[in-house]
């Protein structure tokens, strides 16, 4: 069949308008179908990684949005002393929007010593030094410098927080790019509030015994009666209730995905009918050559595929370069969602195309490989 | 034993709630080395004769041996097998690939044969030279006449070195001059080649050209105005 590639080419080239107006319709219902895989991933990889069963958050009661909690930063140290403990990081989060946006800015503002310990990053610039010496200072993750173009040296005010870049980090969490990190008590007295000694959240890692449900319960028993009440999670838990609403809209949007599946079938099979139709009697002049009817099947098939697979990798690769230059993420409450290009994903996009391609051809196909050759020849 | 032999062959079409029966019983032997015209008057059944030897139509009943095959008890995928090996079929409007050039044209049959790269193009080079088109390998035929066409659709034909050539109204559309090029064309072949050749034509100058003259007339095989005896089926 090796030997027919040339004049399947050959064929696509003669209608190349129609085939370039299929390869792109191919191409933008893959991007958009490893778009929404993206979003999916950056979701999944919240709730389900190691980490998020390990860690427990700790929040103010009956609080949602970071502004509204605030608890003792000294819980701190009861914590601490609770068995299976092994260490709690205070964080002040301050949001421009609570609500679900795809341009918010977290800051997370935590001991530099607890974030050198805790946080596994990578500066791509600046250094840990001067931001820990520093007042002002944020390291600023790739994905927000990335679409607020922000470099070391910048300063730049969001929401009444004005900071100095000291360093552009890329972290090992795909989310954690959307976050810029400050010191704590710059955080807490950014904005001219008088936060100093509140916190919005503590961050509980525990050690390998400990049993987090229990903890968790063990800590909210323990502020109960003290003077701000608890309710304390699992950090997947926790993000997976903080962006409840937000997912339940990404577990709709996966419909959208398998759209674009049904649009890739629906365009490619469209178009090697129609070619198909304009080759009834070119078949059949193969056919009156010797070619066997499961052949002509086999070359409508190969040009089904190669639309649909050129297109397909058009797409993937499209999506891979718009999410991995513009750093996209949707950020609810605090918590933000990284829409993350992923080997796993491209390589899904286009398994999707080359099966939807050889699909596509199916019907096409059969039909031209049963065509009756006498018939087919008086064909106008 | 004859190169061709048809047995009593019958087909039968429906057209519309109307059966028509272009052939009703007909026999014909075809040597090795001849060069048959087939004529008679326009729907008399001699394209449909055509194709049942060239194994592209099926019978309604009867036998076909064709260099000792019955084709009429192959399967679709087996005939088509058969056809790339011992037919070369010439068109009237001669049915070139348009998104390939003379040269890939030619090459077609030879890539359903298991031969080489350079034994291909040997035969293909061959071939063109036989239709003195080797100067237009690389022209596809839009950028070509329609006796340069033809010529192509006749090296096509030849290039596998078939066991039977047929040619279906292949001067039908040409004008007179080419109409005399391609048919001495077609008589090279038979001649200096040694193919067998078997012509349908309409034109009665052209089918005075070829060495047995056979006319279709009301179903039946007329040739030096005898109807053609009906031969006993192999399998009778």
């Amino acid at each position: 069949m090796l030997k027919f590639v040339p004049y399947v080419l050959k064929s696509l080239w003669r209608h190349r308008a129609r085939t370039l107006l299929t390869v792109s319709g191919t191409a933008v219902a893959l991007l958009v179908f490893c778009f929404i895989g993206a979003v999916q991933q950056g979701l999944l990889a919240l709730t389900s990684d190691e980490d998020s069963g390990r860690t427990l958050i700790v929040f103010q009661e009956n609080r949602f949005c970071p502004q509204s909690s605030r608890m003792p930063q000294d819980y701190e140290r009861t914590i601490s002393k609770m068995p299976g403990v092994k260490d709690v990081i205070p964080i002040k989060v301050f949001t421009n929007n609570c609500r679900a946006s795809l341009d918010a800015i977290v800051f997370q503002g935590m001991p530099a010593e607890k974030l050198k310990a805790w946080r596994d990053i990578d500066l791509q610039s600046g250094d840990m030094a001067s931001f820990a010496s520093q007042d002002d200072a944020a390291l600023v993750g790739i994905d927000v410098a990335t679409r607020r173009g922000l470099s070391v040296g910048d300063k730049f005010t969001i929401g009444d927080v004005s900071v100095v870049v000291r360093g552009v980090f890329q972290s090992a969490t795909a989310a954690e790019n959307n976050l810029i990190f400050t010191q704590l008590d710059f955080l807490q007295r950014a904005r001219g509030a008088n936060d100093v000694g509140t916190v919005t959240q503590l961050e509980v890692h525990l050690n390998e015994t400990a049993d987090p449900d229990a903890l968790a319960k063990q800590i909210d028993d323990e502020f109960r009666t003290g003077p701000v009440g608890t309710t304390t999670r699992t950090k997947g838990m926790f993000q997976a209730d903080t962006l409840a609403d937000l997912a339940e809209l990404i577990g709709f949007v996966h419909w959208l995905g398998y759209a674009c599946v049904g649009l890739v079938l629906s365009l490619v099979a469209t178009t090697t009918v129609m070619s198909v139709q304009d080759r009834i009697k070119e078949h059949a002049v193969l056919q009156t050559l010797g070619l066997r009817p499961l052949r002509v099947f086999n070359l409508v098939i190969i040009e089904s595929f190669l639309l649909s697979t050129l297109g397909g990798i058009l797409g993937v690769v499209g999506s891979s370069l718009l999410l991995s230059s513009t750093g996209m993420s949707i950020a609810a409450e605090g918590v933000t969602i990284a829409f993350e290009p992923s080997l796993a994903l491209a390589v899904q996009g286009i398994v999707v195309a080359v099966v939807v391609g050889l699909l596509a051809g199916l019907a096409p196909g059969w039909h031209a490989s049963q065509t009756e050759i006498v018939s087919a020849l008086r064909h106008a | 034993m004859s190169l061709v032999e048809v047995m009593n062959v019958t087909k039968e079409y429906a057209n519309g709630e109307e059966s028509i029966r272009p052939l009703d019983g007909v026999s014909l032997t075809v040597e090795e080395g001849d060069f048959l015209s087939l004529m008679g008057a326009s729907g008399s059944g001699k394209s449909t004769l055509l194709n049942l030897i060239a194994g592209i139509d099926l019978v309604t009943s009867g036998e076909i041996v064709v260099a000792d095959t019955d084709i009429t008890k192959l399967s679709r995928g087996k005939l088509a097998d058969w056809r790339a090996r011992h037919i070369g079929y010439i068109f009237q409007t001669h049915n070139l690939i348009p998104v390939l050039t003379a040269y890939e044209n030619v090459e077609l049959p030879l890539l359903l044969l298991p031969m080489s790269g350079a034994e291909r193009r040997k035969r293909v080079e061959i071939a063109m030279e036989a239709v003195d088109l080797t100067s237009r390998a690389s022209h596809y035929p839009r950028q070509m006449s329609g006796g340069q066409e033809q010529r192509v659709g006749i090296a096509r034909a030849i290039v596998a070195n078939p066991t039977l050539v047929v040619a279906d109204e292949p001067t039908g559309s040409l004008d007179d001059e080419t109409t005399e090029q391609i048919l001495l064309l077609l008589e090279r072949v038979n001649n200096e080649l040694g193919m067998t050749l078997l012509m349908v034509t309409h034109d009665a100058d052209a089918g005075q050209r070829a060495k047995r003259k056979i006319r279709l007339e009301r179903g039946r095989l007329m040739e030096n105005g005898q109807e053609l005896q009906t031969a006993k089926l192999r399998t009778a």
